[in-house]
Formats: C-alpha cells, sequence, structure tokens
C-alpha cells in the first residue's frame, strides 16, 4: 500500500503531468508551466479525491507550494510521518 | 434620492451626526432606517419585497444550522437558495425567458399565448440576493454562523452605502463590524470624505460627460465604423468611471461610519491579460462567481478541457447576472472564450514573444500585452452596450472591419464632441490618469498626497470639489444601479 507521502508526490504528477524527478521541495504555484491556476483547480481535485478531505475556497490559496500543500493535508488530518 | 445629488449628501451628513451622537446600541436602529428609507426613495414598495427576503434568508440560516448532518443542511440550504433565487428570476428574468420561447414558437409555428408581462426590477435585488445566497452557502458549510440579531442581519442585508451596487460583502467580513462600537476618528471621516468626492469627480466629470456622447453613436441608425470604434473605447472609460465611481462613493460612506468595505476596482484597464482584468474589475462579484460557482463546477475535474467549460459557464452565469438579455449572454460568453482560449494559448504565446525578442523589452511586452487586453475588453463590451443582438452583431462588424481604424476616420469622429466639451473631457481625464500613475507607483494616492504640503493637497481637493460644482454633468443614473 502506498504511503501518504508517495500519494502526494503521485498526485501532482498525475494532476499537473509531471515527471517523477520535476516533483521537488522546491515545487512552487506559479513557477512552473504546468502549476499555474488552471493546474491549480486540477490539483486540487486531485488532492480531494486522494485522500477523501474538503479543499475550501480560501485553503486554495494557502495551497501555493509543494511544502504548503503538505501542511494544509497534514491539518486536514493526512499524517505524513507517523503512518 | 441618487448618490449624486444634493439631497443623498445632506441625508447621508444627518445620518453620520446622529449615528456619532447616540449610543452604540442604538445605531443598528438607525442604520436599518436610514437603509430602507434610502431603498424606499428609490424602489418604492420593493422595500416590501427587500425585507421579505431578509426575514426569509435569517429564518433559514437559523434553520440550515439547526441541521444535524452535511446532507441536511445542503437541502435546507438549497431549498433556501431556489427560493431567492425564484424572486430574482421572476422580477428579472420573466420577460427574457418569456420572449425567448415566444420567438423560439413562432419561429417553430407553435402557438404560445403568454403574452409579456408588465413587471418592474426591484432596484439591487441581483445585488443582495448573491449576498444572501453567499451567506446561506457559508453556513452551510460551517465557514459562517447564523447571525441571531435581526437587527444586524438587516444591516448586513440592506446597508445603504453598498445597497445598490455593492460591493457584494460577505457575512464574515461585514457583519463583525456592525457589532463593534465604532468612534468617531478623524481618519475614517476624512478618508470617507475625500473617496466620495472622488466618486463624484469620476462620475460627473467623467462618466456623465461621456454617457450622451457614447449614446449619441449607439443610438443612431447608421453611425460610422469608426464613431463606433471611438465611441467603444469611450464607452470602456465610462463604465469604468461610472462603477468605479459608486464603488468610491459606497466606500467612502462606510467608512465615514467606521466600516471597511472590499475595493472592487484595481486599475482594471491596466491589466495584462483577461484573468488578470477580473482579478482588478469589480473583485467583489469576480470573487463571489469564483467561490460559489466556479470552484464547485471543478469539483472532480482533472482535464483542462473539463475546466474551460467550468469557465464558460461561469461567466456565462455572470453574463445573465448583469442583464437579462441575450446580448449579455454573448458578452458571457466572449470572456469564457477570451480566458479559456487565452489559457490554451498562452504557452504558443510566450514562446513567439521569445522567437520576436519581445521578451527581452519587458516594458514594450507589457503594454502590447495591456493594449491588446483593453482592446478584447473593448471588442466584448459591444454587445454589452447594443440594445439587441442584431445591433451588436452589426456594431461588432464595424469594429472589427480594419477601415473603422484609419487615423483620419478616428480624428473624424472626435466631431461627436463639441471643442469644449472635448477639452473639458480631456483635462479631466488626464486627472484621472495622473491619479492612476501615482497609484501605480505608490500603495494610495491618498497616503501619498497625504505626505505633500499642505497647500499642495489643499489645492488637489479644492480642483476637486469645484471641478465637481462648476464642470460636473448629472442627471444619468448609475450603469450598474440598473443590474
Amino acid at each position: 500500500m502506498m504511503k501518504n507521502i508517495e500519494k502526494y508526490r503521485s498526485a501532482f504528477m498525475d494532476a499537473l503531468e509531471l515527471e517523477e524527478d520535476q516533483v521537488s521541495e522546491e515545487l512552487a504555484l506559479g513557477e512552473t508551466r504546468e502549476w499555474d491556476s488552471l493546474g491549480h483547480m486540477i490539483l486540487i481535485s486531485t488532492m480531494e479525491e486522494v485522500f477523501e478531505v474538503s479543499i475550501d475556497a480560501e485553503w486554495m490559496t494557502e495551497f501555493d507550494s509543494y511544502k504548503a500543500g503538505k501542511e494544509l493535508l497534514n491539518r486536514l488530518g493526512v499524517d505524513f510521518v507517523n503512518e | 434620492m441618487t448618490f449624486i445629488s444634493i439631497e443623498f449628501l445632506l441625508f447621508f451628513a444627518g445620518i453620520v451626526f446622529t449615528y456619532y451622537l447616540i449610543p452604540h446600541k442604538w445605531r443598528w436602529i438607525l442604520l436599518l432606517a436610514a437603509s430602507y428609507s434610502f431603498y424606499a426613495t428609490l424602489s418604492g414598495y420593493f422595500v416590501l419585497l427587500l425585507v421579505i427576503s431578509t426575514v426569509f434568508t435569517y429564518f433559514t440560516g437559523i434553520v440550515i444550522e439547526k441541521q444535524e448532518t452535511k446532507q441536511q443542511k445542503k437541502r435546507a440550504m438549497l431549498v433556501g437558495i431556489c427560493v431567492l433565487l425564484f424572486f430574482l428570476g421572476w422580477f428579472k428574468y420573466f420577460n427574457f425567458v418569456n420572449d425567448s420561447i415566444r420567438a423560439i414558437s413562432t419561429y417553430m409555428n407553435w402557438n404560445y399565448a403568454i403574452p409579456y408581462q408588465e413587471i418592474i426590477l426591484p432596484l439591487a435585488i441581483s445585488f443582495y440576493t448573491f449576498q444572501a445566497v453567499s451567506y446561506l452557502v457559508d453556513i452551510s458549510r460551517g465557514k459562517q454562523k447564523a447571525e441571531r440579531h435581526y437587527g444586524y442581519f438587516s444591516i448586513y442585508f440592506a446597508f445603504f452605502p453598498q445597497l445598490v451596487a455593492g460591493p457584494i460583502e460577505r457575512a464574515k467580513k461585514l457583519l463583525p463590524q456592525f457589532k463593534v462600537e465604532q468612534t468617531l476618528n478623524y481618519d475614517n471621516i476624512s478618508y470617507g470624505m475625500k473617496r466620495i468626492a472622488w466618486g463624484f469627480f469620476k462620475k460627473t466629470l467623467i462618466a456623465d460627460r461621456l454617457a450622451p456622447i457614447v449614446a449619441s453613436v449607439y443610438d443612431s441608425p447608421d453611425p460610422t465604423g469608426s464613431q463606433i470604434v471611438l465611441a467603444t473605447i469611450l464607452f470602456s472609460v465610462q463604465l469604468y468611471a461610472d462603477f468605479s465611481a459608486l464603488s468610491d462613493i459606497a466606500i467612502g460612506c462606510a467608512r465615514m461610519h467606521g466600516i471597511r468595505l472590499t475595493e472592487n476596482f484595481k486599475q482594471p484597464h491596466f491589466a495584462t491579460s483577461i484573468g488578470d482584468f477580473w482579478n482588478r474589475w469589480h473583485i467583489t462579484l469576480s470573487t463571489w462567481l469564483r467561490d460559489y460557482i466556479f470552484m464547485p463546477l471543478c469539483k472532480g475535474k482533472k482535464k483542462r478541457s473539463e475546466i474551460y467549460v467550468a469557465i464558460i459557464i461561469t461567466f456565462l452565469i455572470s453574463g445573465v447576472w448583469h442583464g437579462a438579455a441575450w446580448t449579455f449572454v454573448l458578452w458571457g460568453l466572449i470572456h469564457g472564450f477570451y480566458r479559456a482560449f487565452g489559457d490554451h494559448t498562452k504557452h504558443f504565446r510566450g514562446k513567439m514573444a521569445t522567437f520576436i525578442h519581445l521578451d527581452q523589452s519587458p516594458s514594450l511586452h507589457k503594454w502590447m500585452k495591456i493594449t491588446t487586453t483593453f482592446l478584447l475588453v473593448c471588442f466584448s463590451r459591444v454587445f454589452f452596450r447594443s440594445d439587441s443582438v442584431t445591433a451588436a452583431f452589426e456594431h461588432a462588424q464595424q469594429f472589427l472591419s480594419p477601415s473603422s481604424w484609419s487615423p483620419s476616420g478616428i480624428i473624424g469622429a472626435f466631431e461627436m464632441f463639441s471643442l469644449l466639451d472635448l477639452m473639458i473631457f480631456s483635462f479631466f481625464f488626464i486627472v484621472m490618469q495622473l491619479f492612476h500613475y501615482i497609484e501605480r507607483n505608490n500603495t494610495s494616492t491618498w497616503n501619498w498626497l497625504s505626505q505633500r504640503p499642505a497647500v499642495a493637497r489643499f489645492a488637489v481637493y479644492v480642483l476637486i470639489v469645484v471641478s465637481v460644482l462648476v464642470f460636473g454633468a448629472t442627471g444619468q443614473g448609475f450603469v450598474y444601479g440598473g443590474f
């Protein structure tokens, strides 16, 4: 069974059509061609489906980087450390 | 009693004076009485509809909150929204739908008996209905508590500075401000007065001076192509000056009560893309549509093509919200297409800019984007301004014709101005652009101005007030007041 962090990376690859080596801790909204405002909507939909959470409109703007996304999901109950 | 009148200024001065004179616990009564009185002067008996909508939304909010499961909350919310949209639909869209069905029936040789109905549109119904919908949705989502104080809730629904044409506020932002005891504050009074004066400036010296000139072309049976081009560009300036003036006055009036409303405009005609334009134009409507239409439509969407469909539906709703006519539907569709097409071609356009070395001149590149965006917005406004679909297509064809853009034709089209009108408009247009220029280089022109010597500062204030009194044109309602 995939760990949450693997699911998280995989969601980035699926939603933004990125290669594995393109998904890094430095990945941020607007800094790559794929992660633009519309790509962001697809990414949010994918994360909601993968982790079975609901990401509100006001939180969407918080999810502006790979790191920030992990922190947000963590607050929504997704455990990346003690799974 | 419209914003641009001595009656309103006297009424408003009386309200502000009394507001700070009476204890905080009675202020909601004053604001509510002022709001209903103001609305009654504009829309007469429809104040009753406003009260009914308020009562209905107030109790529906409580009912939603009392539901135990998410599913039950959602069901109660949907019932509430359907009722609110029924009111809106009946008054605003009945004849639009009725006329459309009749036209189709005539074309198909069907028998359709329902005649045109004389239905008057209650003022501001689109604005307060959207506020009500956001309130109910936010309660259902658990982001807003149902307000139990009926008085405060009623002011949220009908606060007179923003009732007529926004900004469309969320309960989460506005309600707590009414509950805080506001004290008389020099900065709030001073800033509010400046914003109101600036609103009067834009409305009476730009918008209302342009309105008859634009109308003379759009109401003409046979305008030339160059006249359509010039009138459409001027209409864009008029619409911005008109609507942003309304927001300025609303923000200024609210601030004088210590209430901060959301900014509705950020120099939209300096946007570098259509997406950027909608982040700067009627911001509170754009964010409303984003949060309550676009994002729910995007749920579960995994492909760009699906997001494009959501964009187009959102803009169609925006078009229909603006007016019950096919011209507005087309206007919304055009913006949806712009936004989707712009996204789809973004990388190709980036490559083209690199290929022709445009990216090596960032300033030139930026101004080209600004110009292109402005012209695209102007083209869409041909549909916004035209009285019928047939006229809109004729005007659009003229707008797109290269011969309409000949310099001699455009210069000739300026004949629609008298020399004096042209000089007066040009002067005040330059003043407005100077104001914008300062704002682009500083965070706020008013802050920048407050750091100038007192003489310079007061010269500007006197210029604004005297200009309005001497050269201000009045008599036109606000364009967005009709929505």
